[in-house]
C-alpha cells in the first residue's frame, strides 16, 4: 500500500514536470498518448471488467469527435456545449453498440461491433456533411478562464486532469458494487444472474462506459488537433487500442494506461521504420495472448507465483481442520446474523409457521431440448420450511428442473409458482429477487474474484438502476459499500471462510469451494435455496459438516431443495423426497415410504438395500 | 433491361468473390468456433502472390492462382499451429491472436511488395460477349463458375469424405470427437488451410477487377465478413447466399446511389445485424448450467 502511494506520487510528479522537459512535437505526442489512455480505459472497462468484446470503441471516439467538430464549425456552438453533446452522442453510440450484446456474445459480439464500427467509418467517409475523406477542420480550441489552450503545453494539463479523473472514476466503479457485478458477469453470467445481477442492463452499462470514455477522448482529440477525419477513426486505430489493452493487461487499469502510453510513444519513435514497427507490435500481440494473457500487468504475478502460493496454501491448510460451520446444537447465535439482515428486506423475512403458501408449486411443466424431452409434464409442490430431496439417475431432468425454477430456461408448458408468484418465463434476476438462490452441479464461482468479492456480489440486493448514484452522489456508493462489507463479513464468519476471504476460490480445496458456493447463495438472503449435488466430491467428514450446514440453514427459515446422489445424506436430511426418471417424478413422499415404493424399487433402484448404505464420500466428481 | 442484367451479372461476380471469402470465414468458424480476423489479410496476401506470379513471373493465370492457394494455405497452417495452445480453451484470446496475425500480415505485405499496388490485367477476353442480346463480361462468368466449383468442392469434402466427417464431429462436440480418436488439432489445421486457400482464390480472382494493394485486405475482409454474417456465420450455404446477396446489394446500390453506395450497403447491413444478429440461416445457442 505504502509502495503504491509512493509510485502514484512519483507518477504525478513526473506528469507535472513533463512539459518543462519536452519540445513542441513530443509534447503533442504526449497529448495524444493521454487521449489513447482514456480510450484504452474505456475498452478496459467493457472488455476487461465486463468481459464484453468491444470492437466499436473507436466509433464512440469518432461519434464524440465528429459531433464536437460539426457543432462548433457548422452550428455555431461554443466548444464546451458542443463537447457535452459530443460525450452524450458517444454514450448513445455505446448504448446502441451494446444492444446486440443482449442477444449474442463472444465472437459474434466482436463481429457485430466491428461491423458497426465499419458502418460508422463508412458513414463519415461518404457523407458530404462530414466532409468525406477530407474530414472537418477549423474546430476552435476550448476556452478556459482565458488560458490559451491552443498551446499543447497548457492543453496537456487539461488532459492530465481528465485522465486522473478518468482513472479515479474507473477504479471507483471497478472496486465497488457496479464493477463487482460487471466482473461477476464476466466470470460467469449464469451464476451472476442467479444471484440477482440484471445481466442485460449490465451489458448495456458496460458498453455505455466504453462510450463515456471514448466520448471524453474524442472531445479532447477534437480540441487538441482542431481537425477530425475518417483516418482517425479507422479500424487500424481500433486494433491499435485493442493492442494497448491486451499488451498492458486487459484486467488491469494501470496496465491499460501504461500500455497506451508506451505503445503511442513506441509508434512515434519507430515512425521511420513504420512497417517493421507494425510487424513488431503484431507479433507482440500474438505473443501476449499465448504467453502472457494478462499482459504486462500479469507478469509480476507470473514471476512470483511460488512465493504467493506458499503463503496462501499455508493459511488454508492450517485453517481447514476447524471449519466454523458449528454444525449441530445451538442454532440461535449462528442463525441470527443471517436472519437479521433478512428482516430488513421486506420480501425475504422469515415466514410464520402457519403460512400455508408453498415455497414452490410446479404445474405440468415441460421442457424440451431439440428432440429430447428433459421434463415431461412435471407437477410438484414443495412446502415452505421443508428440506426436499430430488433423486434420480443422471439425465432424468433434475438439473433442468432447477434451471427452470431459477429462470435460466423458460418452460415450454406449465406454470411455476414461487411463494405465490407465477414465474414461468421470468428472468433469473427477477426470480432471485423473489428470494431464490442456488448452487451449481459443477461449481460456478467467479474465478477472478476473491472469496469475499464472491460473497459481496451476492450480498448486493439492489437493482441496477441504483447505479445512478455513481454519477450523481458517489458518497452514497461508499456508504452502501460499508454496509455490504459488514454483511459479507457475517456471511464469511458463519460459513467459516474468514481465513480465506482474500484468496481466489480456485486456489482452495474443493470442499471449501463448495462451501463458498453455499455461502454465496445464502448471502443473497434467499427464502428458497436450491442445492445441486452439494455433496459431490466431498469426503465423509465434509459431508457430515454439509448436513449440519443445511439443517442450520433450514432452522433460519429457509426452504431447501436438494439434488443429491448420496442416499445416506438424502435419507437422513430430507422431509420429503421425489424420485425422477426420464423427465418425470415416479414417486414422491417421506424418504422411508419412497424407498419402499415398489415402483421406485423396480423401475429405478432395482435393489432397495441401496437406501441403507450410510453416508459415503461423493462419487469422485471432483473436477479440480 | 440491359443495364439491369449487366448490373445483375456484375453484382453476382463480386458476390461470388464475397461468397468465397465468407466460406473461408465460415469453415473455420464452424470447425472451431473461431472468427479468423486475419482472414481479410490472407485474401490480400493471396491477391499479391497471384498478381506477382502472373505479372512479374509471367506464369499462366491458372498456375498463379494455384501457387497463391498453396502458399496461403501454408500461412493458414502456421497461424493455426501458433494459436493451437488456446484452442478449445480461450476463444476470446484466440480471436485477438488472429487480429495480431492480421497486423503482422499487413506489415509483411508492405515490406515485401511495397506501398504501391498492382493493376492486374484481366486474364480472359476483355471484350463483352453477347448472350441472347445481353452483353456480359466473360471474366464475371469465370468468377461465378470457379466459385461454384469451389463451393461444390467444400460441400463434397464436408459431406462425402472421412476428413470432412471428422471436421464436422470436432465442430459438434470436441470432447466426444477426441474421445473416439479424431485428431482435433489436425482437423482444425485442415479447416484453417482450406479457409486460407479459399481466401487466396478470392483474392486472386479479385485482383483483375480491383486494384491490388494492402488495403484490399480490409475491403475484402469486411465485405466477406458482412456476407458471412448476413448468411449466418458458420453456415456454408448461408455464406454463399450471403455473399451473392451482398454482391447484388453493393452492385445495385452503386447503380442507384453512386458515391453513397458503400454507405447504403453498410447501413442496410447494420440494420440487419441489429434486428437479426445471427443472420438469415443462423441459429441461437442454449446456455447450460
Amino acid at each position: 500500500m505504502k509502495r503504491r502511494l509512493v509510485l502514484i506520487a512519483a507518477a504525478l510528479a513526473a506528469g507535472y514536470a513533463l512539459p518543462y522537459r519536452l519540445a513542441a512535437y513530443p509534447m503533442q505526442v504526449a497529448d495524444i498518448a493521454i487521449i489513447f489512455a482514456l480510450l484504452a480505459i474505456g475498452l478496459h472497462l467493457t472488455l476487461g471488467i465486463a468481459g464484453q468484446i468491444n470492437l466499436a470503441q473507436v466509433a464512440f471516439f469518432g461519434a464524440a469527435a465528429y459531433t464536437t467538430a460539426l457543432l462548433t464549425t457548422h452550428a455555431g456552438f461554443g466548444f464546451w456545449p458542443a463537447a457535452v453533446l459530443g460525450v452524450l452522442a458517444a454514450l448513445a453510440a455505446g448504448v446502441v453498440a451494446g444492444i446486440p450484446a443482449l442477444r449474442v456474445q463472444s465472437h459474434y459480439l466482436g463481429i457485430v461491433g466491428l461491423g458497426l464500427a465499419i458502418a460508422f467509418l463508412d458513414l463519415v467517409s461518404n457523407s458530404t456533411l462530414t466532409g468525406g475523406s477530407d474530414g472537418v477542420s477549423g474546430i476552435p480550441p476550448p476556452p478556459l478562464f482565458g488560458l490559451d489552450l491552443s498551446s499543447q503545453y497548457l492543453y496537456y494539463y487539461l488532459e492530465a486532469v481528465a485522465l486522473i479523473l478518468g482513472i479515479c472514476f474507473a477504479a471507483f466503479i471497478t472496486r465497488t458494487r457496479l464493477g463487482r457485478r460487471l466482473r461477476a458477469m464476466r466470470d460467469d453470467q449464469l451464476a451472476a444472474a442467479s444471484i440477482g445481477a440484471e445481466v442485460p442492463y449490465l451489458r448495456i452499462i458496460a458498453f455505455a462506459l466504453g462510450g463515456l470514455y471514448g466520448g471524453v477522448a474524442g472531445v479532447l482529440y477534437a480540441g487538441l488537433i482542431g481537425f477530425v477525419a475518417p483516418a482517425s477513426v479507422s479500424i487500424s486505430v481500433m486494433f491499435f487500442v485493442l493492442a494497448m489493452v491486451m499488451i498492458g493487461g486487459r484486467h488491469s487499469l494501470a496496465g491499460c494506461v501504461i500500455g497506451a502510453l508506451v505503445l503511442t510513444a513506441a509508434r512515434e519513435l519507430l515512425l521511420n521504420v513504420a512497417a517493421y514497427a507494425q510487424l513488431g507490435y503484431g507479433l507482440v500481440v500474438v505473443a501476449t495472448v499465448i504467453l502472457a494473457p494478462d499482459g504486462l500487468a500479469g507478469l509480476p504475478g507470473k514471476i512470483l507465483p511460488a512465493l504467493r502460493r506458499g503463503i496462501g496454501s499455508g493459511k488454508v491448510a492450517r485453517y481447514l481442520p476447524q471449519p466454523a460451520a458449528e454444525p449441530e446444537p445451538e442454532p440461535a447465535p449462528v442463525a441470527a446474523p443471517a436472519a437479521a439482515p433478512a428482516r430488513a428486506e421486506p420480501m425475504a423475512g422469515p415466514r410464520e409457521p402457519e403460512d400455508t403458501t408453498p415455497a414452490l408449486r410446479a404445474e405440468g411443466i415441460t421442457r424440451r431440448f431439440r428432440g429430447v424431452t428433459a421434463l415431461d409434464d412435471v407437477s410438484l409442490t414443495i412446502r415452505a420450511g421443508d428440506i426436499y430431496g430430488i433423486v434420480g439417475p443422471n439425465g432424468s431432468g433434475k438439473t433442468t428442473l432447477f434451471n427452470l425454477i431459477s429462470g435460466l430456461h423458460p418452460p415450454h408448458a406449465g406454470r411455476i409458482v414461487i411463494f405465490g408468484h407465477d414465474v414461468a418465463g421470468a428472468r433469473p434476476y427477477y426470480i432471485s429477487r423473489l428470494g431464490v438462490a442456488r448452487t451449481f452441479q459443477n461449481l460456478r464461482l467467479f474465478h477472478r474474484l476473491d472469496t469475499r468479492d464472491n460473497i459481496l456480489a451476492a450480498c448486493d440486493r439492489t437493482r441496477t438502476r441504483w447505479s445512478w448514484r455513481y454519477l450523481v452522489w458517489p458518497p452514497a456508493v461508499l456508504r452502501g459499500e460499508r454496509e455490504l462489507r459488514s454483511a459479507a463479513a457475517q456471511a464469511l464468519g458463519r460459513f467459516g471462510l474468514t481465513g480465506v476471504s482474500r484468496l481466489i476460490p480456485t486456489s482452495l480445496p474443493y470442499g471449501t469451494q463448495r462451501r463458498i458456493e453455499i455461502a454465496r447463495a445464502m448471502a443473497a438472503r434467499p427464502r428458497l435455496l436450491l442445492l445441486d449435488e452439494p455433496a459431490a466430491g466431498l469426503n465423509p467428514s465434509e459431508i457430515g459438516e454439509l448436513a449440519g450446514i443445511i439443517r442450520d440453514i433450514r432452522r433460519g427459515g429457509v426452504t431447501v431443495v436438494l439434488i443429491e446422489h448420496n442416499m445416506g445424506l438424502v435419507m437422513s436430511l430430507c422431509d420429503r423426497v421425489a424420485v425422477f426418471d426420464a423427465g418425470r417424478p415416479i414417486a414422491e413422499g417421506p424418504p422411508r415410504a419412497v424407498a419402499n415404493d415398489p415402483a421406485v424399487v423396480s423401475a429405478y433402484l432395482g435393489d432397495a438395500d441401496i437406501f441403507d448404505v450410510p453416508a459415503q464420500a461423493g462419487d469422485g466428481d471432483a473436477r479440480r | 433491361m440491359q443495364v439491369f442484367v449487366q448490373t445483375l451479372v456484375g453484382g453476382l461476380g463480386f458476390g461470388a468473390i464475397y461468397a468465397l471469402v465468407a466460406m473461408g470465414f465460415s469453415i473455420v468458424y464452424r470447425t472451431m468456433g473461431l472468427v479468423n480476423f486475419a482472414h481479410g489479410d490472407i485474401v490480400m496476401v493471396g491477391a499479391f502472390i497471384a498478381a506477382t506470379s502472373y505479372m512479374s513471373s509471367r506464369l499462366p493465370f491458372a498456375l498463379a492462382v494455384l501457387i497463391s492457394i498453396a502458399l496461403t494455405a501454408a500461412i493458414g497452417l502456421v497461424i493455426e499451429r501458433v494459436l493451437r495452445p488456446l484452442e478449445h480453451r480461450d476463444l476470446d484470446l484466440m480471436l485477438i491472436g488472429t487480429i495480431g496475425f492480421g497486423i503482422v500480415l499487413e506489415a509483411l505485405a508492405t515490406l515485401v511488395w511495397g506501398a504501391t499496388g498492382r493493376a492486374v490485367p484481366i486474364p480472359v477476353g476483355a471484350s463483352p460477349v453477347d448472350i441472347a442480346g445481353i452483353f456480359v463480361q466473360p471474366y464475371d462468368l469465370l468468377i461465378i463458375a470457379l466459385a461454384g466449383v469451389a463451393a461444390a468442392g467444400v460441400w463434397f469434402l464436408l459431406a462425402r469424405t472421412k476428413t470432412g466427417a471428422a471436421m464436422q464431429a470436432v465442430a459438434a462436440d470436441y470432447e466426444a470427437a477426441t474421445a473416439v480418436g479424431i485428431n482435433a488439432g489436425r482437423s482444425n489445421a485442415m479447416a484453417f488451410a482450406i479457409g486460407a486457400g479459399l481466401a487466396a482464390l478470392a483474392g486472386s480472382l479479385a485482383g483483375p477487377v480491383l486494384y491490388v494493394n494492402e488495403s484490399l485486405g480490409a475491403t475484402m475482409g469486411i465485405s466477406g465478413f458482412a456476407a458471412a454474417i448476413l448468411g449466418g456465420f458458420g453456415n456454408i450455404p448461408g455464406a454463399i447466399v450471403g455473399g451473392l446477396a451482398f454482391g447484388l446489394l453493393s452492385g445495385f446500390s452503386a447503380g442507384y446511389f453512386h458515391g453513397d453506395s458503400d454507405l447504403v450497403t453498410f447501413v442496410a447491413f447494420a440494420i440487419v445485424v441489429m434486428i437479426r444478429p445471427t443472420g438469415i440461416f443462423g441459429e441461437s445457442t442454449v446456455n447450460r448450467a
